[in-house]
């Protein structure tokens, strides 16, 4: 007995360390952004703050448009996810419910597309969209990602399981095609949506690569983007509170976003995920 | 002859029928699925053919690009940069997977612990570096690391160490970008590893346990060959994200191209020095190298004759 007893301390104390690696960078972060100006940064005189202020998340906003960021930020994360939920389970429910010519081909054509990541073909994807005059507009990273080829894949798994026999009879009652999702898949599948829209949310709220790419004026920027300029340097000159205030501003609304959508995904994230 | 050419015209305009009657027939599920293919061509299958055909000529973005040949593959090999940045990615690569991986199954396993009590707490806190953006995160290690004000010198500084310029340095630059990237991506895997944990039957371990078999045999004669296909899957997936790694060397640059990775040299490349020529050919040099590697999993994944 003793000996399970010691096992179990053993457990919460690695696991507290472990959650002490995960939480200690982002706290830290909140300290720092939480300084006023006399105080000292370096060392272990960071880990205490006599002070606080709120100082540095005004000055913020003198060195990058925050508002207008965070705004650009909103937009393509909340239409990005929406519309990549919707296309997304709508084809995972083709390829989970209908027979269809080519199903097993096409299926797998989906899955091998995840191999070559869209970013090599970076240069012509620039040039594309300079065609079609989306350089500097945000739906430049709504459009091309409306459909992905993961979020097919999660969905397909979800559906598999979705009894068939519901299906045929509302068929039999008259309901059509996308009656039958909207009205039949869709409620089913919500903790899945949850999950799916949680990972996603998170992807496009920290989404850089393509931002930069696309995007060619501060007022258009999302945050990230604004963030990753802010004056790093290394040296003592470095605003660091300030530039901790502005991380703040990225990371906590989506830590917040994060707890609350947890509530939904319980039975989510591992149910879809990977089936060996 | 004529004959024949009639014979074919029937045979196609049956053929085509039949297309059409298919196509009626499944115009739903066809319907559903269009917007991913046709997203897929214009924005993904499309751009990789077209980087292909700029990989041969010398381009600005602008005006007409000028053919040269292979010019620009046999500048890459001479160019020690790209040498440097391939370099770079296959320690990322290496480190990512050995160290992620293996965290990744010993919180897994820690948190599919039976007794444990408080399990969404841990499983909601341990995921949280995954919800935090890359490029704050840098920022954030940048400080951490920081030759002067860092508290990681202050740690150090405890054992008698003296302060390492951590970003200064062609030697330790790597070491941040390398800890960031374990950092934010092993709760990815870990949640995954969690899933196939929780799809192996109690039965195996109570079986294990009646014989007489401690925790450790039961880790790695039950749960690790159960793990198998996810460990697999989890591999893949590192090798794919590993090798377009920008973010992280990005935020945390060394000095010269201590830290650049492949991807963010074609990036630099292509659009801070507009040679798009140049850039296409790493592209296609990355596509390669993953095009190889996908091909080595598939072999071991046939010859293991599961997933």
């Amino acid at each position: 007995m003793t000996k399970k007893k010691l096992f179990s301390a053993l457990v919460y104390i690695i696991l507290g360390i472990i959650v002490f690696f995960c939480l200690c960078p982002i706290i830290w972060m909140c300290i720092i952004s939480l300084k006023g100006p006399n105080e000292s940064i370096s060392g272990f005189n960071s880990l205490w703050i006599s002070n606080p202020t709120l100082q540095n998340f005004k000055n913020v906003f003198n060195i990058i448009p925050v508002g207008t960021n965070l705004y650009n930020s909103f937009f393509t994360t909340i239409l990005g996810t929406i519309t990549t939920l919707f296309f997304c389970s709508l084809a995972g429910f083709a390829f989970a419910k209908y027979d269809f010519p080519g199903k097993r081909f096409l299926f797998y054509f989906v899955i091998a597309t995840m191999l070559i990541p869209p970013e090599v073909g970076a240069v012509p994807l620039f040039i594309i969209m300079r065609k079609v005059r989306l350089i500097n507009s945000l739906w430049s990273l709504i459009i091309p990602r409306i459909a992905t080829a993961v979020g097919i894949f999660y969905m397909r798994q979800y559906i598999v399981d979705v009894p068939t026999e519901i299906m045929e009879a509302s068929r039999i009652d008259g309901c059509g095609d996308f009656a039958i999702y909207s009205k039949i898949i869709v409620p089913i599948i919500k903790p899945a949506l949850a999950s799916w829209a949680a990972l996603t949310i998170i992807a496009r709220w920290n989404d850089f690569f393509w931002p930069l790419l696309y995007l060619r004026s501060t007022p258009k920027y999302t945050l990230m983007v604004s963030i990753s300029l802010l004056p790093v340097s290394d040296g003592l000159s470095t605003p660091w509170p300030v530039i901790m205030a502005g991380t703040t501003f990225a990371i906590i609304p989506i830590i917040v976003v994060y707890l609350i959508l947890q509530r939904f995904q319980k039975a989510g994230l591992s149910t879809g995920a990977v089936k060996g | 002859m004529g004959k024949v050419l009639e014979k074919t015209k029937i045979r196609l305009a049956g053929i085509k029928m039949t297309i059409i009657q298919t196509l009626k027939k499944y115009k739903y599920p066809y319907l559903f699925i269009l917007p991913f293919f046709l997203l897929f061509s214009v924005f993904q299958l499309f751009p990789m053919l077209w980087t292909v055909v700029i990989s041969f000529s010398k381009w600005k973005g602008i005006g007409k690009p000028k053919s040269v040949g292979l010019d620009n593959y046999k500048l890459l090999f001479k160019d020690y940069m790209f040498w440097d940045a391939i370099s770079n990615t296959l320690i990322y690569w290496v480190t990512g997977v050995i160290f992620i991986l293996l965290l990744s199954i010993i919180i897994a396993a820690f948190l599919n612990y039976n007794r444990l009590k408080g399990r969404s707490f841990f499983k909601t806190v341990t995921f949280l570096p995954n919800v935090c953006a890359a490029i704050a995160m840098g920022i954030i290690f940048s400080m951490l690391f920081d030759e002067n004000v860092g508290l990681v010198n202050e740690f150090l500084g405890l054992f008698g160490i003296e302060s390492i310029g951590w970003l200064t340095s062609t030697k330790m630059s790597k070491i941040p970008v390398i800890i960031l990237n374990i950092w934010r991506n092993t709760p990815w895997f870990t949640v995954i590893v969690l899933s196939g944990l929780l799809n192996i039957p109690r039965e195996y371990y109570e079986a294990a346990t009646v014989d007489g078999a401690n925790v450790f045999q039961q880790f790695f004669r039950i749960t690790l060959p159960s793990l198998y296909n996810i460990l697999f899957f989890c591999f893949i997936t590192l090798t794919v994200d590993s090798w377009k790694i920008f973010n992280e060397p990005f935020i945390l640059k060394g000095p010269g191209t201590s830290n650049v990775s492949l991807f963010q040299y074609m990036y630099d490349t292509g659009f801070n020095l507009f040679k798009m020529g140049y850039a296409s050919a790493i592209g296609c040099m990355l596509t390669f190298i993953l095009l190889i590697v996908s091909l080595i999993q598939f072999r071991i994944m046939r010859k293991q004759d599961n997933i």
